[in-house]
């Protein structure tokens, strides 16, 4: 029988077991870089983020209680790189936004299932919003799980998600009157 | 929970078909093999920090040291008198600084727990 997510990381904890820490990374890289895909909408970035999670899971796995699940701890992490990295891209980014207006949105939405359209679907949301939307329907946490992933308190978790739902809902709508 | 009504499951699936072709096979071996061997190395940001704060320290505590052993008496017989010729100050404080410096080389590569 294939070890749980806690027995792993028990290991990884006594023994800094890079093996045990492998087999981590291989069971939640989708879930982290999927995350981190639909939050940051460049796929390279995504990515080195996601490797950027899993090196500082590894280094502060100590602090891994077991009281949550491992996936929300990790979401958690990846958050907060992703947080950290968006403070340095800011202020590059608003001097890039002045010569890539108009671009981006130039073709009209088709489909919910097509990556595309959710990524621009996503990106009509608030920063909180998407990720709120992210961790809960991306990475399937509770509201619960996901406030303690954001460090939000459960009500405002809940709002955002609702507010989220609801303009991806109209964008969706919208978009199939439009085609 | 979420309100898992039509368009949450419409909104899971696309979420899901978003995710499937990174949990390919190849896809999570080549970045999970990626991310392993980032694990073995240590960083190199942290290797600068540590090598410039040990190499500052080693060279300011170096200008001090000569001072500090040239007030140890050098002993005027017996065996150890024989062996006053490689107790100058100089050399007292280049060996400290040789202490030093390998320690810094033995911490480097390790992680910080």
């Amino acid at each position: 029988m294939a070890a749980t997510d806690a027995e792993l990381a028990a290991l990884v904890i006594a023994t800094r077991n890079d093996a045990a820490f492998g087999e981590l990374i291989r069971r939640h890289q989708g879930l982290v870089r999927a995350m981190l895909q639909r939050m940051c909408r460049n796929h390279a970035l995504a990515d080195d983020l996601a490797q950027d999670t899993f090196i500082r899971a590894f280094e502060k796995i100590g602090s891994f209680k077991g009281t949550g699940t491992f996936k929300s701890w990790l979401c958690s992490i990846a958050y907060t790189e992703f947080l950290k990295s968006a403070r340095k891209r800011k202020s590059t980014e608003r001097v890039l936004e002045k010569f890539k207006s108009g671009v981006d949105d130039a073709e009209a939405p088709r489909d919910m299932g097509n990556v595309v359209d959710l990524d621009r679907a996503l990106a009509t949301l608030k920063e909180e919003e998407r990720a709120a939307v992210v961790m809960c329907y991306s990475c399937g946490m509770s509201h619960s799980e996901a406030s303690e992933a954001l460090k939000m308190p459960l009500g405002t978790v809940k709002s955002h998600v609702n507010r989220g739902r609801a303009k991806l809902q109209a964008y969706f709508a919208e978009a199939e009157v439009s085609v | 929970m979420t309100m898992d009504d039509a368009f949450d499951q419409r909104l899971k699936a696309a979420f899901a078909d978003a995710q499937a072709p990174l949990e390919a096979p190849a896809e999570a071996d080549a970045f999970t093999q990626k991310a392993v061997q980032r694990l073995a190395n240590p960083n190199r940001k942290r290797v600068l920090i540590l090598g410039g704060a040990g190499s500052t320290g080693s060279a300011v505590a170096g200008t001090q040291l000569e001072g500090v052993f040239a007030n140890i008496p050098a002993p005027a017989d017996g065996l150890m008198s024989n062996l006053a010729f490689l107790m100058s100050p100089e050399a007292m404080a280049a060996a400290a600084l040789a202490v030093a410096a390998g320690t810094v080389a033995l911490i480097l590569p390790r992680r910080i727990v």
